[in-house]
């Protein structure tokens, strides 16, 4: 991580283009989760309004495909930070 | 309000350490040995996240023990009912929704446990404990320095308890459907020609299973921890007492989500996903 300071601070062009990538598949990736993340907490909305007893049982599998969702931005971040230290 | 001033006194208290030449978030996931032991190959060192799991176990049977065991009534009191909102998390929402019917009696101690203990972890990162390893003086006097550090952001922790899971998945599977039959349940009803292709993905599937378990409770606590500690950071590395305005709210937004939300569905999640799996080898059709 200090190296993304450096890159920032004392004009590394390497290291300046990994903290780049990096940033921006991060942000790519989160682009994408958060659509699924709105999708899921959109649709629960819906399901509830249409069927509000169904409530209990939804919570569940609702926080299942939201944690699903979420951990693909974090596979994103594990592999750019992978990539930006090994590289 | 208590643990916004502590979170913030923490990452503050580090500031006397000024004689360092940079302040960097992923210096506090260093671990250090505090004990070395080391038997061949193996390094069996103490370290922070050790204790920090020492504490953990403790802490989780405190709880268990606390809650579900002791001066149990039929009208319940306020101890009770979480202990018995707990157990019913556990049996409804983890239990019943992974595991047959059949196997609940035998594995919900275990999802149950893992839900718990991965809660007290994930919750002990974010109160600030003086166990980081480091000293600091004020006013002459020598004192430890106050952090937040969780053990499940360690991979190692993570895949430890990943592999469990993963081990128990294959043993049950083996148990309940026989070595062939449950081998057999690998193989994806398609024409014949379609098989080379699916069953190598089949089996890296389940491989994948074990990475995707570690590393979303992995990821998501680093990525916390990491939020947290380079919002704080930013006024000690640009440093400006002046950003305090933005960093520490931004900082205490983050920790608030991390504490409210990301650790209790992190531990539910891998909770239920144990048991889908442990439920999915052994019911295969399902």
């Amino acid at each position: 991580m200090s190296n993304l300071v450096l890159a920032a601070t004392e004009g590394n062009v390497v290291d300046l283009g990994k903290a780049i990538a990096l940033a921006l598949g991060i942000g790519l990736g989160s682009l994408g989760a958060g659509i699924g993340i709105g999708n899921i907490f959109g649709s629960m909305i819906q399901s509830v309004a249409r069927q509000p007893e169904l409530r209990g049982e939804l919570t569940g599998i609702m926080w299942l495909g939201f944690a699903l969702t979420e951990a693909v931005v974090f596979y994103g971040l594990i592999g750019g930070l992978l990539a930006f230290v090994l590289v | 309000m208590k643990l916004l001033l502590l979170n913030a006194l923490t990452l503050a208290s580090e500031a006397p350490a000024g004689e360092e030449p940079k302040f960097d978030p992923s210096h506090e996931f260093e671990l250090p040995a505090w004990v070395s032991i080391h038997i061949g190959p193996l390094d069996m060192s103490i370290n922070k996240a050790v204790v920090y799991l020492w504490l953990g176990s403790l802490l989780t049977m405190a709880i268990g023990i606390l809650l579900m065991r002791v001066r149990l009534r039929v009208t319940p009191d306020r101890r009770q009912t979480i202990g018995e909102q707990i157990y019913d998390i556990a049996q409804t929402q983890v239990a019943e929704q992974g595991l047959p019917t059949k196997a609940i009696g035998r594995w919900f101690p275990y999802v149950a446990s893992l839900m718990l203990f991965i809660w007290t972890i994930n919750m002990l990162g974010f109160i600030p404990l003086p166990i980081t390893g480091e000293r600091f003086e004020l006013f002459g006097i020598d004192l430890p320095v106050w952090g937040i550090y969780a053990a499940t952001s360690s991979i190692s922790v993570t895949l430890a308890l990943a592999l469990m899971t993963w081990v128990f998945t294959h043993i049950e599977g083996v148990r309940a459907n026989g070595p062939v039959g449950y081998f057999k349940s690998w193989i994806p009803e398609v024409p014949k020609a379609m098989l080379p292709m699916l069953v190598p993905l089949e089996i890296l599937g389940q491989f994948m299973r074990l990475v995707s378990l570690s590393v979303r409770l992995f990821a998501n606590m680093l990525a916390g921890h990491m939020l947290i500690l380079t919002f704080i950071g930013l006024i000690f590395v640009l440093e400006s007492v002046f950003l305090a305005v933005v960093a520490v709210p931004a900082a205490t937004a983050f920790y608030l989500f991390e504490v409210v939300i990301v650790v209790s569905i992190q531990a539910f999640i891998f909770a239920a996903l144990s048991a889908i799996y442990i439920g999915s080898a052994i019911e295969p059709d399902h």
